[in-house]
């Protein structure tokens, strides 16, 4: 079994399409991607921050303490457009003469005086991801309000330190139990679980096509099948290479994450990063790769058992694209909100892993869970080895 | 010694699998299953070369297969120097060496290590492996291209790694399924050569071949099989005796042809 182990491991690494996928993508490429994505979207986010907002006001004389405030923020400029009404304000924000526009009414200051409410409207494209403009807008309208209230309760005759009271009788404050670790791991748990797992099988996929249809497309099929080894032997050699490339994909991909994490903390030094990094202690992680075994070897029996039947690569590599839609199924599940890792959920393949990395990642894993989780995951391995033994020793798989 | 009686094999057709009008008429196909060999029997003795002749889809290599243990018999015997190949499949496979025109190599590996991974899969030691290995490099003339990767060798050069895979574990006994099929004539010559090498050690040869100049200038023995029975088993020269004037080409067409107006005299 060893020879045969040693002989396809010596294979891949002479193969520079293996060091691609299995060395180079998660090393270098899946960072870089994580990384541009991820400086786009603030780069954005930042630029969508700091836009000065060109805005009219209708009426501003009725409010001139409100238009003199807006004036001087940074973020908005005032233009000048004949626009009056909200059709044409509507209009000229179509045409990209201005940003927003706030229509005052005409007999706003009479109406305050009488302590009447009044309605102003705000135009603006609300399609926007970023929403920045409304918060400052928000910003002005409350130090304006505030004045106005003094003001009013002084008419009122009263005491203006009851403001606060009077407008707001109760004040709520948040008080998070979930601890920095449980939030960040649900949000990265998810995610990571879900690019383990697909890696594993993208890892286990390519050395899988070349190790059962190559073996039959080269011609080399036949002449190992007379050796006077086993078929178990054989089958076994090569499923532990399929599983080795399996697992080292993901290893290589965590560390690797964990790596350029460091080092992006290190730079921008946020210690949140870090402080999740060094909380997951290192228990948890022997934990996930447990998991990740007898996942991989799933994906590693299954793969070669579909790529031992296959006459050709491509034949293969046919069979193979639809399964990548299967696996992915019970991982989009794992995700979707509101999924929690409860005794029926623990006995869903792939989908179980998928939520039991995501609560160690929490910190908030159950034991008993896990271990019923590997144990119904070992039982499903193990059944597929089997499964793939007996298929090798099929005549009608080997010769067809 | 290689003794083979009755051996028969039948493939299970697929449940909707359709026939052709000319698979119709093969009498191997039945409802169910495809009897690819339904009777062969030979044998061949120490330092004998036997050819096994027949149209294409007679069934050779499935014999050759069932000879070699791919392939498992419904029914008959293969006797390899007294073992049964049926019941020890594995003492049995130690003593063949299996090779046909389209065995490939790994291409990632060496010439070296192609032939070593077979050596030790066949339980060499490393010591007598490398000795081994030597002795076929300086037999075969390999050695300017021993640590060339296979993807980069020449069709000769494959062939002749090919050959030494083969019989790394010497073999009692060597099966050549088509050994000269759509190789250049200086390769098809190194392959003759090493057939010849074998008889004079003494180590028995079956090779089927299409090519009756290779039979003529080889063979001891000739077995014909057609739709999966051995139509003829005999030496070189009772097979000459029936054609008329000696001619290997007649006494070939002439067996086939008895077959056929034996079978229609079947279905009179």
């Amino acid at each position: 079994m060893w020879q045969v182990y040693f002989k396809e491991l010596l294979e891949l690494v002479r193969d520079k399409k293996t060091l691609i996928f299995v060395i180079l993508l998660p090393i270098f490429i899946f960072p870089m991607l994580f990384g541009i994505v991820g400086s786009v979207m603030a780069f954005t986010a930042n630029k969508a921050k700091q836009q000065e907002h060109r805005y009219v006001i209708v009426n501003k004389e009725q409010a001139p303490e409100f238009a003199e405030a807006l004036f001087y923020h940074k973020n908005f400029k005032q233009m000048e457009v004949s626009a009056t009404t909200e059709a044409q304000l509507i209009e000229a924000i179509k045409q990209d003469k201005i940003d927003v526009a706030v229509i005052i009414p005409a007999d706003n200051s009479k109406k305050q005086n009488q302590l009447e409410q009044v309605d102003w409207k705000i135009i603006y494209n609300q399609s926007s991801q970023y929403d920045f403009m409304f918060n400052y807008f928000n910003e002005v309208l409350q130090g304006y309000t505030e004045d106005l209230q003094k003001r009013s309760l002084k008419q009122l005759d009263l005491d203006e330190r009851a403001l606060p009271a009077i407008i707001k009788p109760v004040k709520v404050v948040k008080v998070d139990s979930a601890d920095k670790r449980e939030n960040v791991g649900e949000k990265i748990g998810a995610i990571l679980a879900y690019a383990l797992i697909l890696l594993c099988f993208s890892g286990a996929a390519y050395p899988a096509v070349d190790i059962g249809a190559g073996e039959k497309e080269r011609g080399t099929l036949e002449t190992l099948l007379i050796c006077p080894i086993s078929r178990t032997a054989l089958v076994l050699g090569k499923f532990m290479t399929i599983l080795t490339t399996a697992l080292l994909t993901a290893l290589i991909t965590v560390a690797s994450l964990g790596l350029w994490g460091m080092v992006i903390g290190g730079l921008s030094k946020t210690d949140a990063v870090v402080d999740i990094v060094q909380s997951i202690a290192v228990s948890d992680l022997m934990l996930m790769f447990l998991l990740l075994l007898p996942t991989s070897a799933m994906f590693a029996a299954l793969l070669l058992a579909i790529s031992i039947y296959a006459r050709t690569f491509k034949e293969a590599q046919n069979y193979i694209s639809p399964l990548t839609i299967i696996v992915l199924m019970p991982l989009m599940v794992a995700m979707a909100p509101g999924i929690e890792l409860t005794a029926s959920t623990a006995l869903v393949p792939i989908t179980n892993i998928a939520l039991a990395i995501k609560e160690l990642m929490k910190g908030t894993a159950e034991l008993s869970l896990i271990c019923l989780i590997f144990a119904s995951s070992v039982a499903i391995a193990a059944a597929l080895i089997a499964f793939c033994v007996h298929w090798f020793q099929q005549e009608k798989v080997l010769f067809r | 010694m290689i003794d083979i009686q009755d051996l028969a094999k039948a493939f299970a057709l697929g449940k909707n699998s359709k026939l052709s009008d000319t698979e119709k008429q093969d009498v191997r196909y039945s409802k169910e299953a495809f009897h690819s060999v339904r009777n062969v029997s030979f044998s061949c003795g120490a330092g004998e070369v036997l050819g096994l002749l027949g149209p294409n889809g007679a069934g050779k290599t499935t014999t050759l297969r069932m000879l070699s243990t791919a392939l498992k018999p419904d029914a008959g015997s293969v006797l390899l120097n007294g073992v049964d190949v049926l019941k020890q499949p594995v003492k049995a496979r130690q003593q063949i060496g299996f090779l046909s025109a389209d065995t490939g190599l790994y291409g990632k590996l060496t010439a070296f290590e192609n032939i070593a991974y077979f050596g030790r899969l066949h339980g060499m030691k490393e010591s007598a492996l490398k000795q081994r290995i030597d002795e076929l490099f300086t037999l075969l003339n390999m050695h300017d291209f021993a640590n060339r990767r296979a993807d980069n060798m020449s069709t000769g050069m494959k062939q002749k790694t090919a050959i030494a895979r083969a019989v790394v574990h010497s073999p009692k006994v060597v099966i050549l399924d088509e050994p000269t099929t759509g190789l250049d004539i200086m390769t098809v010559q190194t392959v003759l050569d090493f057939i010849k090498g074998l008889k004079a050690a003494g180590t028995p040869v079956i090779f089927s071949t299409h090519h009756l100049d290779e039979v003529a200038s080889l063979c001891d023995r000739v077995v014909v099989i057609d739709k999966g029975i051995s139509a003829f088993s005999g030496d070189i020269g009772q097979f000459r005796a029936l054609s008329g004037n000696g001619d290997l080409r007649e006494a070939f067409l002439s067996l086939l042809k008895r077959d056929v107006s034996a079978e229609k005299q079947g279905v009179a």
